[in-house]
């Protein structure tokens, strides 16, 4: 009887863990993890026909240095989600940005930094990536708007904003 | 041939005697007489008792099972009672320091006061902090009694909030 009592058990203790991790796969879109201001994404846990795709955010602030940017993205197109942020290259902007986590999930959303530091990029600079997760076939449109950009001094300089999509996965 | 005729008696009467008969079987007898009626009620209270005993046994049985099926189903009902699937919510230090901090009113983080909550408003705090320079009371968003980078953090995050009013 003890033996059967532990044949069971066992099985048990076995079989729903593998039913639930198999529940949870079917509905995990993709998982992520924040270390150290990067943001990895995993597309391995993706369904199939879901794509994801890296949306890299530039500003050109000409001869002026930059230290501080925020801007706003939304699709006017398509059915996206976003799945990340993620800092840009320069020294000044490799932490991750500031953002609203309620935009997770969601089709628009703000993202800021600055940077108190000496050294500051000028001209064209890479200054995040977003990750978006494409639902549908439609080719989404994105809209971009820079709602401000700053000098070391806080002063608003004219700048140019821009994207480029990355690879789809 | 007379010798042995002497000691094979093939005539000889092989029958017991009557009375050695009889004295053996009361020697065998027993003692006791059992009637017949209360053989038959000793075995019939037997049989009950015995009967008893094996259906009780199958019912204690049943019920061990039972336990054993119902601890083993009230196991895996509490493992997806757990709702495994539910993902964690993205565990950063700004998601944390935003719960921790009841919202503050948009005035209190317009730190400029040009009448627009920023990432400007962060960084001038920012740029007041580290150089040491005059920091107001009222910059204290977090109201913890310190104007630190956690007041930065409460302000930038209010400026990247998707629903602000200003």
């Amino acid at each position: 009887m003890n033996k059967i009592t532990s044949i069971i058990l066992t099985c048990v203790f076995v079989i729903v863990p593998v039913l639930a991790q198999q529940s949870e796969q079917s509905a995990k879109h993709r998982q992520a993890s924040l270390t150290g201001g990067h943001l990895t994404v995993n597309y391995s846990t993706a369904q199939p026909g879901v794509r994801f795709a890296p949306l890299h955010i530039y500003i050109d602030s000409g001869n002026k240095s930059l230290a501080a940017y925020q801007f706003e993205l939304k699709t006017v197109a398509g059915q996206i989600k976003i799945a990340g942020v993620e800092g840009g290259r320069h020294e000044a902007f490799k932490e991750a940005p500031y953002y609203d986590p309620a935009a997770l999930a969601k089709d628009r959303i703000i993202i800021a930094a600055f940077s108190t530091g000496s050294v500051l990029p000028k001209g064209r600079t890479q200054i995040a990536t977003v990750h978006l997760q494409i639902i549908d076939s439609t080719e989404p449109q994105y809209e971009l708007e820079l709602t401000v950009a700053a000098d070391a001094d806080a002063n608003e300089i004219p700048a140019e904003i821009t994207f480029e999509k990355g690879e789809i996965k | 041939m007379t010798k042995r005729k002497e000691n094979f008696d093939e005539n000889m009467d092989l029958r017991v005697s009557s009375r050695l008969s009889t004295d053996l079987n009361a020697l065998f007898e027993p003692q006791v007489g059992v009637p017949a009626e209360a053989d038959r009620a000793v075995m019939d209270k037997a049989h009950k008792h015995f009967a008893a005993m094996q259906s009780g046994k199958r019912r204690r049985l049943r019920i061990h099972w039972g336990w054993r099926i119902a601890a083993a189903a009230a196991v895996i009902v509490l493992a997806f009672s757990l709702d495994l699937t539910k993902q964690p919510e993205p565990t950063t230090d700004n998601l944390s320091l935003v719960r921790a901090v009841r919202e503050p009113p948009l005035q209190a983080v317009d730190i400029d006061r040009n009448g627009r909550v920023d990432i400007l408003d962060a960084f001038k705090l920012a740029r007041h902090i580290e150089l040491a320079g005059r920091t107001e009371k009222e910059w204290d968003i977090n109201n913890d009694g310190l104007v630190d980078q956690k007041d930065v953090d409460v302000v930038a995050l209010a400026a990247v909030h998707l629903d602000k009013g200003v």
